[in-house]
């Protein structure tokens, strides 16, 4: 194939030139929802691969792929929770190529000022939380993470993971035991 | 800590509390029933894990995450506009190479009574009758090669600027 003259790119690129125009969202109402969900994305995102690499990578394609989208999204806490259904499938695909270098806990705690007490117990305790759920089956970490740290609905979780709504309750519960029986052990080693 | 029951009334009062930071008016509750206090240790720990990590968040701005989506669509644009001319240099390429097949089918009997021919004056032994016949065959046949020739050098020139033409 011949290579792209000048013209050509400058050609492709007057005929893409509109291509924001496939965003269903102009860029100041963009940036005021970004303010609104990215921290919470990303700490969604980084807690569910266990890699903050990973997480920015995978904010950056949630956003595009959220920008991109063509269904109808009525109001606020719709986009929001359309946005982490479409988290949720990117952390999917994700597990399915493991990284090397996933998983990785925060060694804060050990580079703390020992004088600062409660900031050492607080990263403590957060460390507890990361290997516990680390511990925990993918789908139980990210049922979880919706329902307590997200504070989604039955269904919006049922939506966002691909599961029944009546099924939600049960397996919240199992899941909840077994952080609760993991966090315990933490407590007591 | 195993329980027959898997729900209890008050989970919602435990959350309400955990969401206040008011444990204390559940904390008797919490003592006395197992599903609650997993409950409650579980939302508390996310809880808190999830304000940390909201904290320690250092998400680029709006503005570079619009930019870098505007040049990915931009580029997915330019790609798919580019499809067809790639598609229809494939077809170029291929009518190009069917037509020296063409070409080459078409001349290949000249080229082999030009070959006769040349092995004719190879053999020549000067006669008169011999000459007649070079000359006659080389009359024939070199025609269709001569005009195969000329229409490859009048055609190449237009072919070679089309194809580097970008208009």
């Amino acid at each position: 194939m011949r290579e792209m003259t000048l013209s050509t790119v400058d050609r492709l690129g007057t005929a893409a030139a509109g291509a924001e125009d496939v965003f269903h969202m102009d860029e100041d109402a963009f940036r005021l929802f970004y303010d609104r969900t990215a921290r919470a994305l990303w700490a969604y995102l980084s807690r569910a691969t266990g890699d903050a690499r990973l997480a920015d990578d995978l904010l950056q394609e949630t956003y595009y792929r959220f920008l991109r989208a063509t269904a109808p999204l009525q109001d606020d806490a719709h986009r929001r929770h359309y946005l982490f259904r479409i988290a949720t499938n990117l952390v999917r695909d994700a597990r399915r190529r493991p990284r090397a270098d996933a998983l990785q806990i925060d060694d804060r705690v050990e580079h703390a000022d020992p004088r600062q007490t409660h900031v050492v117990e607080g990263a403590a305790a957060r460390v507890d939380v990361r290997r516990a759920l680390a511990r925990l089956k993918p789908r139980e970490r990210d049922l979880l993470w919706l329902a307590y740290a997200q504070g989604s609905s039955h269904k919006e979780i049922a939506e966002a993971l691909g599961l029944k709504t009546g099924s939600i309750k049960l397996l919240l519960f199992r899941a909840r035991r077994r952080l609760a029986g993991l966090l315990r052990g933490h407590e007591r080693g | 800590m195993d329980s027959p029951t898997r729900d209890c009334p008050r989970e919602d009062d435990v959350l309400e509390a955990i969401a206040r930071d008011r444990l204390a008016g559940v904390e008797d509750h919490l003592a006395s029933c197992a599903i609650c206090a997993d409950l409650a240790a579980v939302a508390r720990a996310l809880r808190d894990d999830h304000a940390a990590a909201c904290r320690e968040a250092q998400p680029p701005s709006a503005a570079i995450v619009w930019w870098r989506a505007t040049i990915r669509a931009r580029a997915e644009a330019a790609r798919t506009v580019s499809q067809p001319i790639t598609i229809l240099q494939g077809v170029a390429a291929a009518c190009g190479i069917g037509l020296a097949c063409g070409t080459a089918t078409l001349v290949w009997p000249s080229l082999r009574a030009f070959a006769a021919g040349v092995d004719l004056v190879a053999r020549l032994d000067a006669r008169r009758d011999d000459l007649a016949a070079v000359s006659t065959l080389a009359a024939h046949y070199s025609l269709p090669l001569l005009l195969a020739v000329a229409a490859c050098l009048v055609i190449a020139p237009f072919a070679v600027y089309l194809a580097l033409n970008d208009e």
